[in-house]
């Protein structure tokens, strides 16, 4: 088992290096730069090369992935962002903690409630239950979640006009008098904000993780041991949860590791629509302004969170499921 | 029932057995008639799908509705008119004040500032009554289009054939002949264009974008998958590095980093379509790959793939005529579940303002219009603007019950 964690570890580093490298490419072959911007400036028309000076950006582009690629893996340094001229590790933070504080919740709510619902909706196969769940889980996959977002919104302020007071915020984390609150005052207000971008990211997570869990049960019931439980008069409680459900589960602990980067890799459109501060409304911006060192950074901890939840679900599976050895 | 593999005869001559190649997937069995083949179980399977049934009908309208785009929206695709914003749906009425029954007509709609709340208040204008005619022709030379089979040919090649656009005809029209009322059946956007002749054109491009990328990605995942099985080795080590790297970017991120490449270009909507294509199926061939990778392994120790070798088969005709089409069933059912996504996907990339860029439309972009300019105070009073992402909800609905169906037709284990 050491061993092998040990080989997966060491197997990481190609991949970090490779997809580091591969996106530093992509990046560098937009074209333009930052300075791209100050081109035409008709009062200082040698601002660009300035920039570009002080930047580095005349440098060729290999040398300054390896420049750039030296200081993370040595100070884990991520760089200066061109935009804010602030250091990108404490611009990057607080939106990790923000989609954080958003995935979280999201993640054990679906957890909470797509499990029961697979195992009613297998054990209860095609009965009206079942038939609602999948109906549901169905429109969950095929509504777009910036278009859930949307419609929430109007509803917000559709509510708003027609009664004069908000029953839910019509988008971003807190109140515009949030510090003047007292700290219950606050924790509450942020708990309203809350409400509205949770339930929609859960919404679509939740057809699919009760979609996977009702195929796994499913196929464990049509087992033959199953049958033999059956037949030797277990009872039918018995023969779900001790000899099913804890095989069944077993794809669901697989798809552990996969919650760990998706806790900070923020919930995209939806933190867009809803002005949630988080990663993807930071990284949208600085892919327009093209500030590099800001898209990489997240390109490269949201890849090192994924290939560590990755090996993170591999050891899950082995712990959980006794036929896999390493 | 024999499984459904392809006997080839090993001991036939090289020059026979071409013509002897079985052209489906199907079986001899011992009385030696040809057994039902896999692909003709499977539709017959695919048929007593009620809810792919109906998700089959639903997308042949959208589809057909999407090709005859041009007749059926009464005005043209980059039509604006930008007095006329966010104009509220026109209702269409049947019967005149008194009750009778005049046929359909329209009352023209004006705009007034409410000197109260600044905001601007559409009023409908019942001193005319402008009646709706069908099979209109509009001869303008803006007006003109070229009816559906021809234009798919690409708009070079038609000019250089001289091919011109003569069609003048159009489902309805309102009859007024000045020419300053239009009938909006579901409203106007932030450019005063028509929503329901823009949702029809946007459904070219959103319904096409994502047949189009899952077939370039099976294609790439088909080729990296096979030669990475069948070759192993270096090459194999090379694809499968490749894949994981791709796979260690989180998808959406990745994305929208290769869609910001050709953005800053300002590319005309024809190129950009093509590199979103493109862009969508570098993101999708890595799991096919795998797949591909996996089968093709198995596949090339079984009797059948070493007798094509043993009688002297090329590895590419190994690869092409007896393993590649032993996966079909798999890509078919991939490829149906992978179109809903790259759907999903191009509205995204479209709602973030990477995709398609206007004039051209897709039901993303319109969606992006809808939260730019409409701001979140307009949002519940101008709800047609959402009606594009009812048709994404539609059309990744019913894509996602076909590939349902024909993964449960593929299945043996869900046979009926």
């Amino acid at each position: 088992m050491t061993v092998f964690i040990i080989r997966r570890l060491i197997n990481l580093v190609p991949t970090f290096l490779l997809a580091t490298f591969l996106a530093w490419f992509v990046i560098e072959i937009a074209p333009g730069d930052f300075a791209s911007q100050f081109a035409f400036d008709q009062v200082d028309p040698g601002k660009a090369e300035r920039i570009r000076e002080v930047l580095g950006l005349n440098q060729p582009w290999p040398i300054r992935y390896l420049y750039w690629l030296r200081n993370v893996v040595l100070n884990l340094d991520f760089g200066t962002s061109m935009v804010s001229k602030g250091d990108v590790t404490s611009l990057i933070y607080p939106r990790m903690v923000n989609s954080f504080w958003l995935l979280l919740p999201s993640t054990i709510l679906t957890f909470l409630i797509a499990i029961p619902i697979g195992v009613y909706s297998a054990t209860r196969k095609y009965s009206i239950g079942d038939r609602f769940l999948t109906v549901f889980s169905l429109i969950g996959l095929a509504v777009p979640n910036f278009f859930l977002a949307l419609l929430v919104l109007a509803f917000a302020v559709w509510f708003y006009q027609a009664n004069g007071w908000f029953l839910i915020p019509t988008g971003g984390m807190t109140s515009s008098n949030y510090s003047s609150l007292t700290a219950w005052q606050q924790l509450l207000d942020r708990g309203w904000h809350l409400i509205a971008p949770l339930l929609i990211v859960t919404l679509s997570s939740l057809a699919t993780t009760s979609r996977i869990m009702r195929g796994e049960m499913l196929e464990v019931l049509s087992q033959d041991y199953i049958r033999t439980a059956k037949a030797k008069g277990l009872s039918e409680r018995v023969v779900t949860y001790k000899h099913a459900f804890r095989n069944a589960i077993v794809v669901i602990v697989a798809t552990i590791g996969g919650v760990l980067p998706g806790l900070i890799s923020g919930a995209g459109t939806v933190e867009f629509v809803m002005r949630w501060p988080g990663i993807t409304p930071l990284f949208i911006s600085s892919i327009f302004a093209q500030d590099v060192y800001v898209v990489m950074a997240l390109l490269t901890v949201l890849t090192v969170f994924l290939m560590i939840g990755n090996l993170i679900s591999d050891l899950a599976l082995a712990l959980v499921d006794p036929r896999i050895r390493y | 029932m024999l499984p459904p593999t392809p006997q080839p005869t090993p001991q036939a001559p090289a020059g026979t057995a071409r013509a002897r190649r079985p052209r489906r997937l199907g079986a001899f069995n011992s009385n030696g008639r040809q057994s039902e083949s896999l692909t003709s179980i499977a539709w017959k399977q695919f048929r007593q799908h009620p809810l792919a049934r109906v998700a089959l009908v639903v997308l042949g309208v959208l589809y057909a509705c999407a090709a005859f785009a041009d007749f059926l929206a009464p005005y043209p695709e980059r039509y604006i008119n930008t007095n006329n914003t966010f104009q509220p749906p026109s209702r269409i009425r049947f019967r005149d004040e008194e009750g009778r029954w005049v046929g359909p007509y329209v009352y023209a709609m004006k705009k007034t500032l409410d000197m109260q709340t600044f905001q601007t208040v559409w009023e409908v204008d019942t001193s005319q009554r402008y009646p709706i005619k069908f099979f209109v022709r509009r001869e303008g030379i803006r007006d003109r289009y070229v009816p559906f089979p021809v234009n798919l040919i690409p708009v070079q090649l038609r000019q250089a054939w001289g091919i011109r656009p003569t069609a003048t005809l159009h489902l309805f029209g309102v009859d007024d002949p000045t020419d300053r009322v239009k009938v909006h059946i579901w409203g106007t956007d932030d450019l005063g264009g028509d929503v329901f002749g823009k949702v029809l054109f946007g459904a070219r491009i959103s319904l096409t974008i994502g047949i189009l990328a899952s077939i370039v990605a099976i294609a790439i995942g088909m080729v990296m998958g096979g030669l990475a099985g069948f070759y192993g080795g270096w090459l194999d080590e090379v694809i499968l590095r490749l894949v994981e790297a791709i796979d260690a970017i989180p998808s959406l991120f990745l994305l929208l980093t290769l869609s910001a490449v050709f953005y800053p270009l300002g590319l005309p909507s024809s190129v950009v379509f093509p590199l979103i294509v493109v862009v969508l199926s570098l993101i999708g061939w890595g799991g096919v790959a795998r797949t591909i990778r996996a089968q093709v392994l198995s596949l090339k120790e079984r009797d059948f793939a070493v007798a094509a070798k043993a009688a002297g088969a090329s590895n590419w005709r190994i690869i092409r005529v007896h393993l590649l089409p032993q996966t079909l069933s798999y890509v078919i059912v991939v490829m149906s579940l992978a179109i809903p996504g790259f759907i999903l996907t191009e509205a995204v990339l479209s709602f973030f303002g990477l995709g398609i860029q206007p004039p051209a439309t897709s039901w993303g972009l319109m969606l992006n219009t809808a939260q730019s300019f409409v701001g979140v105070s307009g949002l519940a009073d101008r709800w047609w603007i959402f009606i594009p992402g009812v048709f994404i909800f539609v059309s990744v609905l019913a894509w996602n019950l076909i590939g349902d169906g024909l993964r449960d037709a593929f299945d043996p284990r869900s046979r009926r």
